[in-house]
């Protein structure tokens, strides 16, 4: 019944991509509006067939139909709600299914913002793009990853239940769709750019048209990154956030190049220029999430030799293979249209800073993705193995990480066009003391070393000058101030600020240590005074709950955990955290027994300003918000000396900047 | 008020000394605060810093990228006891880093070698980000030497035809306030 359902579903939402395609293709290049109109009709019936089988999946789960055989491998009777309804995205038939149903959602909201322009060629070709996107995907479920294979259960059959580390933290409920809706996302302006160079309408209209999609779809991104971290923080109880392993760092290049996206459009919006690298950024964004589902999906990084046994990875290393050429392809079709007037007149301007900050985004992404692919290059040439790990990643985006805030620091006070020294002298005083300040109060509270130091005094540096603009912008306009772009961007910037900072202090002030207690027993560590109380163990209906009671400073009790699951033979550790906005304490429980003589065996790792990560991604997430929110700011495609729409214009930061023209 | 709001001489055009002044005692509270945070005073890494501050270099050789400081395998537990062995026997950290490798091959490191292919790894960034910067350079260089781009009688016509109204002089800039060419999506 539900296979049949899902089967239902994907069949419905792969036949109507395909005739989308096929109908909205024929209907522009035979310039029938009539026949372009029916990508409605389509994009409707996608997102049904997508939520069709997303239904069909969920209600197998929750009725733990074991004849389909996704619920076989992945589903067990003894999964707790919350958990059973997460599964169908902890394995990979089922992320499929969700990305198609997101993906048909975004089909249907691209359909509904621009219901006015649906004969519009522009529109038309994004969404024949988007409905050929979707006709992969569905294509995937259909074929090589099909979700909806048939089962015969023996009786008495019991799943195992999806990987224990999946099932241990409701983050997991979460962090997943969030960065699904943040990768779909991007379809939007990639399906756009492409419509741009199909029509040849390359200008700053499509930009515009895609502004908000492409700030959601980053926000999301971003989101999901954050709640990733966090996740694998809470439950992995290694100590640490961020390993730069592979399927990090698969979400993490595909957020460098939107991001260096959302700043160079803007020069292209003011200036015209850049319009080639704009495009080549967006499909790079997308083209690198689908490289990173192929890396992260296909069982390639294990070994090079594991890739035949993977179904799915020679369709979406084909599909990646397509999305470079025909973008390739169109840049070069569409060159002569491409190349745009005007020139930057100096390094030392807005636009100069964007560029190099494109440059750093750049380098940055290509780091990752060499550090990522290289024990496979290494290993396909010479067979030797090699690993490429936290040391090395490190190592090589820490330089770059520093000019980021620097640049951070610099380029929200700079003038398009020339920026004099004066002027900036003026601008940066009290950006630059804050940083200074910052790194005063660093090395007064016991922080040494260079880099750290460096980080926290450019974090204050960037900190102070995206403060500058706020509270200038604020006292300018009051709340509106902090809506629009440039506002919510520098409330942004405050997020990056603090994540950059924590991430600095938490990596070099790390401290780890592993002792052994009995109960009773008190240990030092880093500031911290830790007490053993005993032993305290659970019966839960997936697992079993083997807890250390442990004081830290006198509160508490705090229980990490072994978690034996009742399926898999496997037992795994729950981490338990004490935050403070200073430093956590981080408590994992490697050994613990019971009986005559007990002891627990804990790993203890102190860390400062974790907290403000998620402070950070918080506020990353609220600027992104106030950034979508739209502010009061002249139409980018209008002449700049053209009058702000509603608004009496006064000059940005009047007094300072005649003073300084005058002079 | 600040004499700054009012008279412009105070910071555009007054003496380089109060024009330069806080940013030198700036500069000065910067290089003091850096090389107090270099020099100054520190803990020195107890036995167990030093075994956590190498295990995390080191690989865990049962495990997919984890290293032995966040791995729990059995396997991670024995090599940091052994690193504590080898430090309190006053090994430097690079002698137990190649002891490990010369036991488990180069893969148990987690940084890859700057010899052979490997180098590789290490310098196709840095070779990346200077041709990067100095494709910049060189566009900078050109915006800043050559003359700004002029209309061509061609580029004239097209802007005469359009301001007639005559559409036959181009068909992309029919609509003369259209000048990006983005017909219905401005």
């Amino acid at each position: 019944m539900n296979v049949a359902l899902g089967r239902a579903g994907v069949t419905l939402g792969l036949v109507a991509a395909v005739l989308g395609v096929v109908t909205v293709g024929y209907g522009l290049v035979r310039r029938r509006p009539d026949l372009i109109r029916l990508s409605r009709a389509y994009a409707v019936l996608v997102f049904v067939g997508g939520i069709v089988a997303f239904i069909a999946m969920e209600r197998a789960l929750i009725t733990r139909d074991f004849t389909v055989k996704f619920v076989a491998d992945n589903g067990s009777s003894k999964t707790p709600a919350l958990y059973n309804f997460a599964t169908l995205w902890s394995a990979l038939e089922g992320s499929i299914i969700l990305w198609s149903a997101i993906l048909g959602g975004y089909l249907v909201a691209v359909v509904f913002k621009f219901r006015k322009r649906l004969a519009d060629p522009l529109v038309g070709w994004a969404l024949l793009t988007m409905l050929a996107v979707a006709a992969f995907f569905f294509f995937l479920m259909a074929g090589p990853a099909n979700p909806f294979e048939n089962f015969s259960p023996p009786a008495g059959f019991d799943g195992p239940g999806p990987n224990p580390l999946l099932q241990n933290h409701p983050l997991m409920a979460f962090h997943p769709p969030m960065l699904y809706l943040g990768y779909v996302g991007f379809t939007v302006p990639f399906a756009f750019a492409i419509a741009a160079l199909a029509t040849g309408r390359v200008g700053e209209g499509w930009l515009l048209a895609t502004r908000r999609w492409t700030l959601i779809a980053w926000g999301f991104l971003t989101a999901g990154i954050i709640l990733g971290s966090w996740w694998s923080y809470e439950v992995l109880g290694w100590g640490g956030y961020w390993a730069w392993d592979p399927v990090e760092n698969a979400s993490f290049m595909p957020w460098l190049t939107g991001t260096a996206y959302l700043h160079s459009v803007m020069v292209q919006e003011r200036r015209g220029m850049l319009r080639v690298w704009n495009i080549s950024l967006l499909c790079a964004t997308f083209a690198l999430t689908i490289l990173g589902t192929f890396i992260t999906r296909s069982g390639v990084l294990e070994s090079v030799h594991a890739f035949t046994e993977s179904s799915i990875g020679p369709s979406l290393i084909a599909f990646f293979a397509l999305i470079v050429l025909v973008t390739v392809g169109l840049i070069g079709w569409r060159g002569d249209r491409l190349r745009s007037p005007g020139r930057i007149d100096s390094p030392l301007s807005r636009e100069g800073a964007f560029l190099a900050n494109n440059v750093l985004f750049g380098a940055f992404a290509f780091v990752i993705l060499l550090g990522t692919v290289f024990p496979l290059v290494v290993e396909a040439i010479n067979n030797d193995r090699i690993s490429v790990g936290v040391p090395y990643f490190n190592r090589m985006t820490m330089p770059i990480g520093l000019t980021l805030l620097f640049l951070m620091a610099i380029a929200p006070v700079l003038p398009w066009r020339k920026a004099s020294a004066e002027l900036l002298r003026h601008r940066l005083i009290w950006p630059a003391w804050v940083g200074a300040g910052a790194m005063v109060f660093a090395v007064a509270v016991g922080a040494r070393g260079l880099a750290p130091v460096v980080a926290f005094g450019l974090g204050g540096f960037a900190a102070g000058s995206a403060g500058r603009q706020l509270v200038l912008a604020a006292r300018r306009q009051g709340w509106r101030g902090l809506v629009g772009r440039a506002n919510g961007g520098m409330v942004v910037h405050l997020g990056v600020v603090m994540i950059a900072v924590a991430f600095a202090a938490s990596s070099s002030y790390v401290r780890q240590a592993e002792f052994t207690l009995r109960p009773g027993d008190t240990a030092e560590f880093a500031g911290h005074t830790l007490l053993y109380e005993g032993q305290n163990i659970k019966e839960e209906s997936a697992k079993t709950i083997n807890q250390a009671l442990v004081r830290i400073d006198g509160t508490g009790p705090w229980a990490p955990s072994l978690n034996k699951f009742a399926n898999g033979q496997t037992t795994i550790g729950t981490p338990s955290v004490r935050s403070t906005f200073t430093d956590d304490v981080a408590l994992s429980v490697i050994d613990i027994r019971g009986g005559d003589d007990p002891s627990v065996t804990l790993r203890v790792t102190v860390q400062p300003l974790i907290i403000w990560l998620w402070i950070g991604g918080g506020v990353m997430a609220l600027g992104t918000l106030l950034a979508v929110f739209p502010g009061k700011r002249r139409n980018p495609i209008d002449a700049v000396s053209s009058p702000l729409a509603g608004a009496s214009p006064p000059e940005p930061e009047p007094e300072a900047d005649r003073v300084v023209a005058n002079a | 008020m600040s004499s700054g709001r009012t008279n412009s001489s105070a910071f555009s055009s007054g003496s380089p000394l109060r024009r330069l002044g806080p940013w030198l005692l700036l500069g000065v509270v910067i290089v003091a605060t850096l090389s107090l945070a270099v020099f100054g005073t520190r803990d020195a890494p107890t036995t167990q810093d030093r075994v956590s501050s190498i295990s995390r270099t080191v690989k865990c050789p049962v495990c997919s990228g984890e290293s032995v400081a966040e791995s729990n395998a059995p396997a991670s537990q024995e090599i940091r006891r052994d690193i504590a062995l080898r430090v309190q026997e006053g090994q430097t950290d690079d002698e137990i880093r190649s002891y490990y490798v010369a036991r488990y091959g180069e893969a148990i490191l987690l940084t890859p070698s700057a010899s052979g292919i490997n180098a590789l790894v290490w310098i196709l960034p840095v070779a990346a980000l200077a041709v990067a910067l100095a494709g910049l350079a060189i566009v900078f260089r050109r915006w800043s030497t050559e003359p700004a781009e002029t209309a061509s009688p061609e580029d004239r016509r097209l802007v005469e035809a359009a301001l007639r109204g005559d559409e036959t002089g181009s068909s992309e800039l029919a609509d003369p306030t259209d000048g990006h060419g983005e017909g219905d999506s401005r």
